[in-house]
This record gives structure tokens, C-alpha cells and sequence, in this order.
């Protein structure tokens, strides 16, 4: 058995053995630890992990708040985008209009700047301080105006022929994209979609520039305070990950249960 | 069944592909619809079937006169049973739930008699042991087969197929075409397009042959086929018949 | 697919050398040369660390690392990077030399050498207008917000000493000088220098609170283990003083500061 190479006749993860997986995946991440190794002995870094660790609570608190602040705007930006994605397919102009302007301004500038903009032009002429609301709200809207693209190339990629079986049956429109489209448009947006959401986590941390108390903003503080830079920011990477792998493990679950040929 | 016609046109934009087509046809079990790719034949059916709005025109089925409404049109819809050349299932949905759909959503049906119809209508087709696969996993003949279960299960006025075996190969073609001489043979009213001359000729009484956006003739199949009368059927009746 | 397999079973040999030297080239580089002195600054400090309307850097600790520069016989060259970069950048050899108006204390000598300090500044507040607050003991209350720039002494004495009162932490001067503008924070916790600047800037809709609450003094920032270099710059700063040069540095500068501070009977210089 070939321990190195993939079978001619296998697609991805399809019948890989088991021990060609281990060697593999462990040359792989020999190789990475290796190239860090390296680098880092050649820094002649003083590794001092003994103050980070008397901070750790800090870590902890802005890691729950940017799970917090994740899982919010998540939610909010696939309201904002599946309600523009049928926006953009409405029938009433202005509401079609209003949502393309939506996704082109969006998506056309840097998160950074909207952040800035929304809160300290935005929400201020409107009275509203809490950082964090207007955070989760400008987060939503940024990530909303991307979900909104995946989501109707989603709806699009399901043919036309779909929807004229479905009228032929006699369903009406609503019936068409509840059981025809929606179904059918759900496996082609799952990897986009989990794509979008990782990039929503790893997003929120520009939130710290308006003094929003996340995880990235409180690493930086202890760096400030113990001038551990590694030992802060390596901590913050493995954070981020443990957010962001479940996601990515969950997609691919649900891709190969939504598996059918077309 | 009866079918008449009256004033049909519909335009694409500066195209006509129906123009000005009135017929009235004595009573018939079925009709079969003929003409080359792009002279209206699939777009009379679509609008027979109440899938398209003509631009003008009357259309009643059996006496009825069918509105042009979106909402008439839904009714109408609901009680025929369509099926296309190809791309009739919906992939995602197993034989079976293909066949429930309608039922449960369309004509309110509870599930599990529902259920129980299509087991009835896949085993009379010969598909029982397929209804958990999904569209994929049958062969085309077998997908149309589902199609026309599907079509049957709503207990249709009548049954309007599009050219059903022309993305099938011979077997298949003849596998289909069997059910559908088996649904004629029931009494059940049909109204199909094809470029099976033979089978035409078999199974229809009253034929039509569009072409370039008219019924250039119509008639008893027997006559249409034995004693072609235009010079665009006779030509046409030549191509198709050459192999 | 075949000929990647025939390629790497052919690489065997090379591939980890082509790696090692990838990685020697970005491994970090120690400060360019024996007559260059790398300076760490961020420029984002008027009128001590700025850069003038043609990009380049300027001010009060600009022109005190280049006089250091000719009376040490070294080439200068000016680094801009974030303040809160700064000390990790020392570390590791990327800049020779802090001189950012930064505070010399316990904390950060603990990574860090400082020379003698140059000059003697506090810790006050800006506040809004409209605040309530009076002063630093009106501070430490629930639903106050007191917002201090990342990485400054200010920001390690909020950390320290504000338990009720809520944190801002913020990039930079000017964001949180905007928080207080705003009214979304009470006050900023800075130097008494900025904050006079910042409310003459801000007249409408800020005060200053001038009265320093602890007081602290500027040195230079020094790689531990570089006595020689320590010794050689505290020398340039006595001789600087004596020459007069830091008197000019602050009528070129902050002759308005100068004034406004002897009226108000600030100490200004060591």
C-alpha cells in the first residue's frame, strides 16, 4: 500500500486508508512546526508565559465576548441577507433597487472604514452610544450584503427547469421556493456560507478599534502590559481557531448529507 | 375530451410563435401534436397545458373556457398532469416523495395516504423497488416513467406530454411508450407532442402539425399520415421518415 | 500526476534545503549595519514625533535622535511604527533606540534599559464639557467612561486603578480624543502636553484638567545588555542640556506650551 500517494480512483476523503491518513497528515504538520521551529529559535526569543498566564482572565472575557458578538451578528447577517437576496428578486423596484445599492456599497468598502462610519457618524447622529449594539449591527450589515450574493447565486443555480416543473405540478411561487428552490439552493450555499461565517469571526476583531472589549483587543492589552507579544498573540490565533474549525467541520458534514448528483 | 381554440397568438419579443391559431376539434382520447423544433408546437402546448399567457385568444377545454389570469391558470394547472422531455423530477427528492409532493402540498392529501397512492401507482409502473432512489440513480427511462406516476397521481383531466422520449434511448423510448399506449388503452384522455410517426399514428385520433407558428393541418391521424395534404407536411413526413 | 510523483521523489535531497533558506530569508533581520542607528517612533505625536506635509518625520524627539546621531558619529534612520510595538520591536532587534515620549517605569524596565530622563510631564485629564467630572477622584464610578490609548502609562494606570468605572481602550490619540468630543467617554487619560493640545483644538466641546495625578518623566529606550550604548546616550543628553539645546528644541516647538505651562506653574524640563 502506496503511503504517500492517494489512489488514481479516489475523490477527496473518498477511500483514502486509514494509515495513509496519519502519514500523511502528520508530514503535513511536521513540515508547518518544523518551519516555525526554525523561525522561532533563530528570533532568540525570551518566552515569558508566566505573565500572560496571571492575565488569563482577560483572555477568556474577550474570547466569550467575541463568541458572543459572533454568534449575534451571525444570526442577524443571514436574516439581512436571505431578506435582500428576495429583495433583489422582488417584483416592487424601489425594494429591488434599494437592495442592490445595499450590497454594492457594502461590499465595495473596506469593513474598517464602515465601522468608523457607523459609529462615530452613524450612530452619533442618531443618539445611539452602546458601542457593542452598533458593533453587532455593523458586523451584521457587512457580513449580510456577502450572505446575500452566496444566497442568490444559491436561488440562481437551481435551473429553470425546476421552476417550470414546479409550476407544472401546480405549486404556487412561494410553494416553488419553499420546496423546490430553497432545498436545492441550501447544498449549494453550505460552502460559501460556512466560509462567510469563519470570515465573520475573524472579522469581529476590527471591532477593537472602537474600544469594543473582544479577544483580539484584550490580547493586545496584555501585550501592552507584559510586552509578551508571542505569548499573547499565539494564544489569540489558537482562540480564533477553536472558533472557527467547528464551523468549518460542520459544513462539510452537512455538504456530505445534502450529497446528491444533479 | 374537446379543445378549441380561437385567435391564439403569443410573441417573444419581435418573434411569433403562435399566430392567430383557431381549431376546434370533435371529440377525442387523444392528440397528437407534430412539427419541427421551433415552429410553436412547445409553446401550443405549454399554453393548452395553462403553463404560458397567449397575448390573445380564447382556449376551452371540454366547454370550459380557461382564463388567463395567473390564478385561473393555477387551477387549470392543478388538474393536469404534465411531463416534459427531460428534467421533470425535482433531484433532491426521493421517486416517491416526487410523486407525494403534489399531493401533499398541491391537493392537500394527509401524507400517509399519500403515501400510500404513490406505492400503488409505483408498483403499477413496475418502480416499487426504486421509490427510495433519487432521480440520479435511475436511468432515464425509468425517471420518466416516475414522471408520468407523478402526472397520473393527481388523477388528472388529462395527461399533456411534451416530446417524452426524445432524450431516450431506443429501449427506454419503448418502455414509455408502452405505458403510455397501456394509459391510452384505459380510456385516459392525452394530449402529446412526438416525433414518433408510428406511434403517433397508433395512439392518436385527431393530429396537428405546426409549423412556423400555425396549424398547417389537422384531422384524423389516419389521414394525416396516410394522405398528407400540405407540401410542408409531405416534406416534413419525408425528413423524419428518411431512416 | 505522474510527473509531480517523478519530481518529488527527485526533490528528496533539496526540498528541505530550499526550505531552510526560504525560511533563514524571513527569519528577522537585526538592525541593518555597525554605522546605522535604527530610532523607534510613532509618528503620530505632534509636536514631539510627526510628520510634516511631505511625509517626512518631524518634531521635538525627530530632531533630538538626529543631534544624537552627530554627536555619536552614526547615521540615523527613523522607524514609524505603532506605540505599543515599540518595546517588542527593541527586543527583538528590529530598532536600536525608543525615543517616542515614552515613559520610563518600573514595569517596562523590566524588558527594557532607559537612559536618564529627558524631560518631566504627568498624567491629567480631558474631559467633555458637559461631564461631571471634576477631577481623578470623580472618576472611578459605575457608568463612567474613561478612555486611554493602548499601551500608554494611562492605560496601565486605568488598568490598575479604575475597578468601577468602564475602560475604553483605543488605537489611537485621536479616536479617543473624538470618544470625549462625542461624549461617549467622560474623559481621556493622556499627557498634560496632548491634552493642552487637544483642547485648545477642541475648545467647544472639551476642558482640560491639567493637574498632573501622577507624574512621570521621558527617557530613552535601550535594548537591555547594551550598557555601552546607554552610557553614550545619557553623555549626549547632559551635553545637549548643557548646550542649551533642549531650550531651543521647545522654542522651535512648544512655545506656546512653554508659556500657557509656566502661567499655569507646570514644570516643564529636567
Amino acid at each position: 500500500m502506496n503511503l504517500l500517494f492517494a489512489p488514481h480512483d479516489s475523490r477527496e476523503g473518498g477511500a483514502i486508508p486509514l494509515p495513509a491518513r496519519i502519514v500523511g497528515g502528520l508530514c503535513a504538520f511536521l513540515l508547518v512546526a518544523l518551519v516555525f521551529a526554525y523561525a522561532f529559535h533563530s528570533l532568540q526569543y525570551h518566552w515569558g508565559w508566566e505573565s500572560v498566564y496571571a492575565y488569563r482572565q482577560k483572555f477568556i472575557n474577550g474570547w466569550l465576548m467575541t463568541l458572543a458578538i459572533s454568534a449575534a451578528a451571525l444570526l442577524m447577517s443571514l436574516v439581512i441577507g436571505l431578506c435582500t437576496a428576495l429583495a433583489q428578486r422582488s417584483h416592487f423596484l424601489p425594494l429591488r433597487y434599494l437592495s442592490k445599492l445595499y450590497i454594492e456599497g457594502i461590499r465595495g468598502t473596506p469593513l474598517l472604514v464602515q465601522i468608523l462610519v457607523f459609529f462615530y457618524v452613524v450612530a452619533d447622529a442618531f443618539g445611539v452610544g452602546d458601542r457593542y449594539a452598533v458593533g453587532v449591527i455593523t458586523l451584521s450589515l457587512f457580513a449580510g450584503a456577502y450572505i446575500s450574493e452566496i444566497i442568490r447565486a444559491g436561488i440562481e443555480s437551481v435551473g429553470e427547469s425546476q421552476l417550470e416543473s414546479g409550476r407544472a405540478i401546480g405549486l404556487t411561487r412561494p410553494q416553488i421556493y419553499r420546496h423546490v428552490v430553497f432545498p436545492q439552493a441550501f447544498r449549494q450555499t453550505l460552502p460559501p456560507l460556512a466560509g462567510q461565517f469563519a470570515s465573520l469571526i475573524k472579522d469581529s476583531s476590527l471591532l477593537s478599534i472602537i474600544a469594543v472589549s473582544e479577544f483580539t483587543l484584550n490580547a493586545q492589552e496584555v501585550n501592552a502590559f507584559t510586552y509578551s507579544t508571542l505569548e499573547s498573540y499565539l494564544p489569540l490565533a489558537a482562540g480564533y481557531l477553536v472558533l472557527t474549525l467547528p464551523i468549518s467541520l460542520l459544513s462539510r458534514r452537512l455538504e456530505k448529507k445534502f450529497r446528491y448528483e444533479t | 375530451m374537446r379543445l378549441r381554440l380561437a385567435g391564439i397568438t403569443k410573441r417573444f419579443g419581435s418573434q411569433t410563435a403562435l399566430d392567430d391559431i383557431t381549431l376546434e376539434l370533435p371529440e377525442f382520447k387523444a392528440l397528437a401534436v407534430i412539427g419541427p423544433s421551433g415552429g410553436g408546437k412547445t409553446t401550443l402546448l405549454r399554453v393548452i397545458g395553462g403553463l404560458m399567457a397567449p397575448d390573445g385568444g380564447e382556449l376551452e377545454i371540454d366547454g370550459e373556457r380557461v382564463g388567463f389570469d395567473e390564478e385561473s391558470l393555477l387551477a387549470h394547472r392543478r388538474r393536469i398532469g404534465t411531463v416534459f422531455q427531460a428534467y421533470n423530477l425535482f433531484p433532491h427528492l426521493s421517486a416517491l416523495e416526487n410523486i407525494t409532493l403534489p399531493l401533499e402540498k398541491v391537493h392537500n392529501i394527509p401524507p400517509a395516504e399519500a403515501r400510500d397512492q404513490a406505492q400503488a401507482l409505483l408498483e403499477r409502473f413496475q418502480l416499487s423497488p426504486h421509490g427510495e432512489k433519487k432521480p440520479a440513480q435511475l436511468s432515464g427511462g425509468q425517471q420518466q416513467r416516475v414522471a408520468i406516476a407523478r402526472a397520473m397521481a393527481i388523477r388528472p383531466r388529462f395527461l399533456l406530454l411534451d416530446e417524452p422520449t426524445s432524450a431516450l434511448d431506443p429501449e427506454m423510448t419503448a418502455e414509455v411508450l408502452d405505458i403510455i399506449m397501456e394509459l391510452r388503452s384505459e380510456g385516459r384522455d392525452i394530449i402529446m407532442a412526438t416525433h414518433h410517426m408510428g406511434f403517433a399514428r397508433s395512439v392518436a385520433d385527431q393530429t396537428l402539425f405546426v409549423c412556423d407558428g400555425v396549424v398547417a393541418e389537422e384531422g384524423p391521424a389516419e389521414e394525416l399520415f396516410g394522405n398528407p395534404q400540405s407540401g410542408k407536411l409531405r416534406n416534413f413526413l419525408a425528413k423524419i421518415l428518411k431512416y | 500526476m505522474n510527473l509531480v510523483r517523478t519530481l518529488l521523489s527527485r526533490a528528496g535531497g533539496w526540498l528541505p534545503g530550499l526550505l531552510a533558506a526560504l525560511v533563514l530569508s524571513i527569519a528577522t533581520a537585526h538592525a541593518a549595519g555597525r554605522d546605522t542607528l535604527v530610532v523607534g517612533m510613532e509618528l503620530a505625536y505632534p509636536p514631539f514625533e510627526m510628520t510634516d506635509t511631505a511625509g517626512r518625520p518631524t518634531g521635538v524627539s525627530v530632531d533630538l535622535a538626529h543631534e544624537l546621531g552627530k554627536f555619536l558619529g552614526k547615521k540615523i534612520v527613523i522607524q514609524n511604527m505603532a506605540f505599543d510595538g515599540l518595546i517588542p520591536a527593541l527586543k527583538t532587534g528590529k530598532i536600536d533606540l525608543i525615543i517616542s515620549s515614552m515613559t520610563a517605569n518600573a514595569e517596562r524596565a523590566r524588558s527594557i534599559d532607559f537612559s536618564d530622563p529627558y524631560l518631566s510631564t504627568g498624567l491629567c485629564l480631558l474631559v467633555g464639557k458637559d461631564s461631571p467630572v471634576k477631577g481623578i477622584k470623580d472618576l472611578d464610578q459605575p457608568g463612567r467612561s474613561v478612555a486611554v490609548k493602548k499601551g500608554t502609562t494611562g492605560h496601565a494606570w486605568a488598568g490598575k486603578n479604575l475597578k468601577k468605572a468602564r475602560v475604553l481602550v483605543l488605537d489611537k490619540e485621536a479616536a479617543a480624543v473624538l470618544e470625549v468630543v462625542q461624549g461617549k467617554a467622560d474623559a481621556f487619560i493622556y499627557d498634560q502636553m496632548s491634552t493642552y493640545q487637544n483642547w485648545q483644538k477642541n475648545q467647544a466641546t472639551t476642558r482640560a484638567i491639567l493637574e498632573p495625578f501622577q507624574k512621570e518623566s521621558w527617557a530613552v529606550g535601550i535594548r537591555k545588555g547594551n550598557g555601552d550604548l546607554r552610557k553614550k546616550v545619557n553623555a549626549f543628553l547632559a551635553d545637549f542640556r548643557k548646550r542649551g539645546g533642549f531650550e531651543r528644541l521647545g522654542d522651535q516647538y512648544l512655545k506656546e506650551q512653554k508659556e500657557a505651562f509656566k502661567k499655569l506653574g507646570y514644570p516643564f524640563y529636567l
